[in-house]
């Protein structure tokens, strides 16, 4: 019974780039590539390597954002997937983190929950998508249900991978303190699962953005997702590649902030930093 | 009214069962430690000394036969026993301070009390200046230190030592062993350690006890009168040593 619940996804690496590369090299290196990339993108638009109703030059793409910041309202529909993204995530996070350290600490609660779950979790966001719609509507709190199921998982599974993983001998060291089961928890379980949670938040967190864009792009009137679909089906390539850099750039935000809470709580933590 | 820290050990077994048979990982062990003394369990690995400390400090009850601290049997783990382990399990997300005052999370102690017994602790092994570190900014030497510190804040009766510089390197190890002797008679607090290092028994302890695997007994008992601190050089000290490793089997009859 104990491997009832045995998918890992903390194969994503847990450990950060360092901040001062140790190889020599100033962090700006890392803008190099997409400095290539712009300079390629100019290149093909300008030179009319592809045709300019399917890759408008980056300075067509930048006049788009500000007409769609001025005249649309673009700052609304970021805001409204933003808001659905943060509300789907805390809830999923959130639930993730107390139904994992309840599975996790208690065999019972595993048994009870794991084969629920892990069927649950066979069926893709995606899919379940339509039945919610039915039920709940176009509006942003279908996609709040589907985000939260999104995250629940790698944070569920994380959590409860995390607690399983405390040392035994931190058990016999909490005992020879004479810990309650209170302060067990507080002061030994929390702090050794720590690392392994914020896998799961960094994964469930990539994983959220990713999903209302498509959930907004499946349903509703609001959001970027359906900016970027609408202008797909109008041909405003430039819209399009205007939401498409946002996502992009979110994404990236939203990654290194979790990076920075992960730096933060594990300071205590010295793993390799590469060389 | 018995001084505090008196260990007695009567008629205590434990077996373990392992596919059907049953094992008997200790034998009639049989004990006493006067209080404030220095006791050393000495051994091939597998005759039961590690065994025999988890029973003394209540993390395995299931024994026969009585183990008495003050007269009383030891009941479950408790503050009074205190236990430095070979990996010093210093917890990774506590500072050096925070990890020796976690030992005094369950006393029933005021703020103020708790803070300036941990401060005195971290003096006490040498380790002032560190309180803020980090368990993977201390060296091995100073992590040991720093569980010598948390097995003894509670001041406890009794400290019982697993083979805490077994995983040292050995300049460290003599450095530590010197510390230790300092340490306890500062203290006076019974101290009973476990080792597979002979010279170390007799560097530090009042009595050696050897032990036999198959089953775990006790086979001899060297009480040591050398004044300390012990020259490991001396004589004395060679054939005290040579005699013990002999009772071990470590060394052939032959070349004594």
């Amino acid at each position: 019974m104990d491997g009832s619940i045995s998918l890992t996804v903390a194969a994503l690496p847990a450990d950060a780039p360092p901040s001062v590369d140790k190889a020599g090299l100033p962090i700006s290196v890392g803008a190099l590539l997409p400095l290539a990339i712009l300079s390629l993108w100019e290149l093909a638009s300008h030179l009319r390597w592809v045709k300019p109703v399917f890759l408008p030059t980056p300075e067509k793409t930048v006049v788009a954002f500000f007409t769609m910041l001025t005249q649309q309202d673009f700052l609304l529909d970021f805001l409204a997937s933003i808001e659905i993204v943060l509300q789907g995530f805390i809830y999923g996070a959130g639930l993730g983190i107390l139904l994992g350290a309840a599975a996790g600490l208690s065999r019972a609660i595993q048994r009870i929950l794991g084969p629920t779950l892990d069927g649950v979790r066979q069926i893709p966001a995606i899919a379940w998508l339509p039945l919610i719609v039915l039920w709940l509507g176009i509006g942003p709190l279908a996609k709040v249900v589907i985000i939260t199921k999104v995250v629940f998982f790698p944070v569920f599974l994380n959590t409860l991978q995390g607690i399983r993983g405390v040392p035994k001998d931190y058990i016999d060291l909490s005992r020879v303190l004479t810990l309650r089961r209170w302060q067990f928890i507080r002061r030994i379980i929390i702090p050794a699962a720590t690392p392994s949670i914020l896998v799961g938040v960094r994964y469930g967190a990539g994983l959220a953005w990713a999903m209302v864009v498509v959930a907004e792009g499946l349903s509703g009137m609001q959001g970027i997702g359906y900016l970027i679909f609408r202008a797909q089906a109008l041909l405003l390539t430039d819209q399009l590649l205007v939401c498409m850099v946002i996502i992009g750039v979110v994404g990236f935000t939203i990654d290194r902030g979790v990076l920075l809470l992960e730096r933060h709580l594990l300071r205590w933590k010295q793993g390799f930093e590469g060389n | 009214m018995m001084e505090q820290g008196s260990l007695r050990l009567r008629h205590v077994g434990k077996q373990y069962q392992v596919k059907g048979r049953t094992l008997d990982v200790l034998h009639d062990i049989n004990l006493d430690v006067e209080p404030g003394s220095f006791i050393s369990l000495v051994g091939a690995s597998g005759c039961g000394k590690s065994t025999l400390l988890r029973l003394i400090v209540g993390l395995d009850a299931a024994f026969r036969g009585r183990i008495l601290l003050d007269g009383e049997p030891i009941q479950g783990t408790s503050l009074r026993r205190g236990i430095v382990f070979q990996d010093h399990r210093l917890l990774p997300w506590l500072t050096l301070s925070e990890n020796i005052g976690l030992s005094l999370e369950n006393m029933n102690w005021p703020r103020q009390r708790k803070q300036d017994a941990v401060h005195r602790h971290i003096e006490l092994v040498g380790l002032a200046g560190f309180e803020q570190a980090y368990p993977y900014q201390l060296s091995g030497g100073m992590a040991q230190r720093a569980a010598i510190a948390r097995g003894l804040v509670s001041e406890p009766e009794i400290l019982l030592l697993d083979e805490p510089l077994g995983a040292l390197d050995a300049l460290t190890r003599i450095r530590l062993q010197d510390e230790l002797l300092r340490i306890w008679q500062a203290r006076r607090v019974t101290m009973i350690l476990v080792t597979h290092d002979v010279e170390e028994a007799v560097y530090l302890s009042d009595r050696v006890l050897v032990m036999q695997p198959h089953p775990g007994r006790i086979t001899q008992e060297i009480a040591l009168d050398l004044p300390r601190p012990r020259d490991r050089a001396s004589p004395r000290f060679t054939e005290i040593r040579q005699r013990i490793l002999r009772d071990m089997g470590a060394v052939p009859a032959l070349a004594a």
